[in-house]
């Protein structure tokens, strides 16, 4: 799993696919005060981004990739 | 390659050949609604079935042809031979993509700036209202104009686009935007770019984000969501509302090739590094600068920059770095340090030191010409908060001199509505009206859109005041509250066309689409462009049902005709067995009923056999028009470029022969007609001089001689002087005194047929290489054709073309000479006699006998071969004499006895044996023999 869903936290790894983002939707939906680690991710499918975009978990730890972090941070930190 | 693309690809090449021709015709009568209506049908079937793969770039030019064919047919594009011309580059183009496409199965990247300029060609020829109509309706119809990527001026517009359409550029943080601004100075190109891919992009499993993320030179990306985010219950994973914007400073072709799959959800601005600069930070706080400015200034005049930049050093340590006057500090660090000596800039940026505002670059630009670029443009009012793509710019651009044009020329539809304006104020406000009609056209939906649409409105009622229709706020109040509630500008724009109505009047076709175009997708999203074809039906009155039954042809790949080819020959051949089988069930076994039954059933065989192989021939017909065709476009060319003027007559085009005689017949006849327009036909002048009508006439004829088709080429021009030719032929060797001096006029002409002959005293890039009329004879002569040529000077000249319907199968009568079989063609065989040895006669050492009256000369066939035996007669003591015909004459040839007739798949001689010029060929016998057949004509 690309995606891998601790107590209240769902910890990213590697690419995480298109096929993720059901999964992480239905998680997100139960877990309000979730966070999540991005640490290991180097890509995820924007269904995922929609996902965190939507749901606004908060975030544990941005990815080490430098790209993507930036990225990332332009659509989930909140302006 | 998958059955849909080859299908694609034999539909484009016909497609394309009818496009060609249906332009001709349209040369000739330019006038024809109904050829004109053909054509767009068929562009528009062209560029529908191209997208249905990933070309692009065939997609992007079949489109831009569809709206010009289309602009055309409603009268608003006049047809010209320069639209043919384009059209057909155009078509070319298309061509040229679907044979790459053959070959490697993709299009290369490369073709787009050819497309683009392509498409470029194709809209200007469109009335310059009509280009800004399409541009508006693309706009309104969320789809990528072409023309955003005509690589537009990355100087006046880029500036002007950037500067203007306020991109949302303060959002990029400020190390991405130095860094932007460094790479810009050093003369890349910067381009904004938002991609907005379509909500079902993730089921046909794109990942917009990936692909986002291997821009080139990507300097900053960002990702918003299109809108609101819904409850997270009501939300659907898999519907992307992403938006993409980044910033790159990659040239437009590579970012075009990047997005080429998804150009129609991609807008490209280019950005001016000026742009970039916006100081941001707290604007309270920090040291006095007053002082700073003040030396700053001082230091400027001096031109001390070193000065300069220490000072800024110092400043900028002293400040908080999230001060806004820190980043306005940064900025000018930058800035002296990549364009020291960029005066007008350094000086704006210490202006906005001491006024603390961002510089307004508009402004300070104005007067500033940039190394390539011109004045920027002054953004046009009422572009406020939203992000222009090239395409409305362009669109700007080619708007104003329009509506100021419409304005001059006193078709001044604001001003009989208004009539308390000036002419400069109608000006004006018509320009306001097109900006807003614009921005309300637009259907992207940022959350903004509201605001759009009240800064819209206060527009349009401020214009309304200023003109004193007063009287029609409620109206407009009424329309922006319909707007809103709608969160279209359908509303507004209704409204505005309602109140303004004549200030287009100039163009009511660019109203009609302003207003329909949005309506169209406030309904129906996702076709927003009419169906044309739709149209043309309702206009012909035809049903739905009439349409469906399509050509009742089949598309069948040539190989699979060539084994069907194979197949009857071999069929041929088993068949020919049977009466061997059945001598032999006779002779051998003593079994005479057995073999009766045998040969009835060959009777029967053999007539399904021929009927088979009859009907095998009927599928390999193609008509002459295959080869035909192309000559309308080829004259045309070659005598445009030649300056002549050339009648090309076609006659005959339904002649069918077999499709291998057919493509023989392409390369002779084209050197033929090339020589023709090249040394024949004359130049107006000349021809005028002569007494000749100054267009020449080319005839091509083909019509069906018994089973050979003869194809005429005749024109009208100075014809072939024998006397040049023969100087000529003996100047290069080819015949020598002797000759010369001997030969008729005829015979000289003929002389053009031999290898290495040119008249053409330069070699042109149509003729002179000297291998031209050679090519012409061996290809002719490959399939069994001969070629005669005449010419009269001064009259034309006339070749004849003579090429049998078929070559595959061959009936030959069996001779037998001196104990071997020997296979005589049937075409040249006239009758078979028994001749009384008594009756032969000898005149000198030649025999010779007389038939119904007529004196035929004999020869012995075992003579002819070398054989030493004599002729054998028969018990009768008569000798066995087949006549054949030799040109206009018959000749007897001596053989010891007939046999049967029989169809054979002749094979031509090969390897060493092909230089035996006796024997046409070779044929398998039933009884697994080889029968060798003759060529009479060189045995004689």
């Amino acid at each position: 799993m690309a995606i891998e869903y601790k107590k209240n936290l769902a910890v990213f790894h590697d690419v995480v696919s298109v096929e993720e983002a059901e999964a992480l939707l239905e998680w997100l939906q139960t877990k309000r005060t979730a966070k999540v680690d991005l640490t290991d991710c180097v890509h995820l499918h924007p269904a995922n981004l929609q996902v965190l975009m939507a749901a606004k978990p908060a975030i544990q730890a941005w990815p080490t990739d430098a790209g993507l972090s930036a990225w990332l941070e332009s659509a989930l930190v909140a302006r | 390659m998958n059955p849909l693309l080859e299908q694609f690809l034999s539909e484009a090449r016909d497609g394309l050949q009818d496009i060609g021709e249906k332009l001709m015709q349209l040369e000739n009568a330019p006038a024809d609604a109904g050829l004109m209506n053909e054509l767009f049908r068929l562009v528009h079937t062209l560029k529908g079935n191209s997208g249905l793969f990933d070309f692009p770039e065939m997609t992007r030019v079949l489109h831009a042809g569809e709206d010009l064919m289309d602009a055309v047919r409603n009268g608003q594009a006049a047809y010209s031979r320069k639209l043919a011309d384009r059209l057909l580059d155009a078509m070319d183009f298309i061509g040229m993509l679907c044979d790459e496409i053959e070959a490697d199965g993709v299009t290369g990247a490369a073709h787009a700036s050819v497309s683009v300029h392509l498409v470029k060609g194709l809209r200007q020829l469109m009335a310059r209202d009509e280009v800004a109509g399409i541009a508006e309706r693309h706009l309104a119809a969320g789809i990528t104009d072409d023309t955003s990527a005509i690589p537009a001026a990355e100087t006046a517009a880029s500036l002007a686009a950037s500067l203007a359409a306020d991109l949302p550029l303060a959002t990029i943080p400020e190390p991405a935007r130095l860094e932007a601004y460094r790479r810009a100075s050093a003369g890349e190109p910067l381009h904004w770019l938002l991609y907005t891919p379509s909500e079902q992009c993730f089921y046909q499993g794109d990942d917009p984000f990936f692909l986002a993320r291997q821009t080139p030179e990507l300097l900053w990306g960002g990702i918003e969501a299109r809108t609101p985010w819904p409850p997270l219950a009501d939300l659907d994973a898999y519907c992307c509302v992403l938006d993409i914007h980044l910033l790159s400073a990659a040239p437009r072709i590579l970012l075009e090739e990047q997005y080429r799959y998804v150009a129609d959800q991609m807008t490209l601005t280019p950005v001016s590094r000026f742009a970039l600069v916006l100081p941001q930070g707290d604007a309270n706080g920090g040291p006095v600068y007053d002082d700073f400015v003040s030396d700053a200034r001082n230091l400027l005049a001096a031109g001390d920059l070193a000065g300069l930049a220490r000072n800024a050093g110092t400043m900028l340590e002293l400040s908080s770095p999230d001060l806004w006057i820190a980043s306005a500090l940064r900025w000018l660090r930058l800035v002296l340090e990549t364009e020291p000596e960029n005066r007008v800039v350094l000086d704006a940026l210490v202006d906005s030191l001491s006024s603390l505002n961002a510089p307004d670059w508009t402004a300070v630009l104005a007067g500033w010409v940039e190394p390539r670029a011109t004045h920027p443009a002054d953004p046009p009012p009422g572009h406020d908060h939203r992000p222009l793509t090239a395409a409305p710019i362009e669109s700007i651009h080619e708007d104003r001199p329009r509506v100021d044009e419409s304005q001059v020329s006193g078709d001044d539809g604001v001003r009989s509505v208004l009539p308390i304006l000036t002419t400069a104020e109608a000006e004006a406000l018509a320009a306001i009206l097109a900006s807003q009609r614009e921005i309300l056209a637009l259907t992207d939906t940022p959350t903004w859109l509201p605001g759009r649409l009240k800064a819209a409105a206060a527009v349009l009622s401020a214009c309304l005041r200023v003109s004193g229709a007063t009287d029609a706020r409620p109206a407009l109040e009424r329309a922006t509250a319909t707007a809103l509630a709608e969160n279209t500008g359908a509303a507004l724009l209704a409204w505005l066309d309602g109140q303004f109505s004549s200030s287009t009047s100039s163009d009511t076709r660019a109203k009609e689409e302003a207003s329909t175009a949005p309506v169209a997708i406030a309904a129906d999203p996702p076709q927003p462009w009419p169906q044309p074809e739709a149209e043309s039906e309702v206009k012909f009155g035809r049903r739905a049902e009439d349409a469906i039954a399509g050509p009742k042809s089949l598309k069948v790949d040539q190989a699979k005709i060539d084994r069907l080819m194979n197949l009857i020959g071999e069929m041929v051949v088993a068949k020919n067995a049977l009466p061997y089988l059945a001598g032999r069930a006779e002779t051998v076994f003593g079994v005479r009923e057995l073999s009766r039954d045998i040969k009835g059933h060959h009777a029967v065989i053999n007539r399904i056999a021929e009927e088979m192989q009859d009907a095998i021939m009927q599928v390999r017909m193609m008509p002459v028009s295959f080869v035909f065709q192309r000559f309308p476009r080829l004259v045309r060319d070659i005598s445009r470029k030649l300056g002549k003027e050339v009648n090309l007559v076609l006659e005959g085009e339904d002649t069918e022969a077999d499709k291998n005689i057919i493509e023989a017949l392409g390369d002779p006849l084209m050197h033929i007609v090339r020589n023709s327009l090249d040394h024949g036909i004359e130049s107006p002048e000349i021809r005028r001089a002569a007494g000749k009508p100054a267009a020449g006439t080319l005839l091509l004829r083909a019509a069906q001689e018994s089973d050979r088709v003869v194809i005429q080429i005749r024109d009208d021009g100075k014809g072939i002087d024998p006397e040049t030719i023969k100087r000529k032929a003996y100047a290069k060797g080819l015949i020598d005194e002797a000759t010369l001096e001997r030969i008729s006029d005829q015979e000289a002409v003929n002389l053009v047929f031999a290898a290495g002959f040119s008249t053409a005293e330069q070699v042109s890039d149509l003729s002179g290489r000297g291998v031209g009329m050679d090519v012409v004879r061996t290809a002719v002569e490959k399939v069994n054709g001969t070629v005669a040529l005449t010419s009269e000077r001064g009259r034309g000249t006339h070749l004849s073309l003579s090429v049998p319907l078929s070559m595959a199968v061959t009936n030959v009568m069996i001779v037998v000479s001196d104990g071997q079989l020997f296979g005589v063609p049937m075409d040249s065989v006239v009758e078979t006699v028994r001749v009384p040895r008594a009756a032969i006669r000898t005149i000198k050492r030649s025999l010779a006998t007389v038939l119904r009256g007529r004196i035929v000369p004999l020869k012995s066939i075992n003579a002819l071969l070398g054989l030493a035996a004599p002729p054998r007669s028969n018990a009768d003591d008569e000798l066995a004499v087949l006549v054949v015909r030799l040109g206009d004459e018959s000749v007897g040839l001596l053989v010891d006895d007939f046999r049967e007739t029989l169809d054979i798949i002749l094979k031509p001689m090969t390897g060493v044996l092909s230089g035996i010029p006796a024997y046409a060929g070779s044929a398998l016998m039933g009884d697994g023999s080889v029968l060798m057949v003759l060529n009479v004509r060189e045995i004689l």
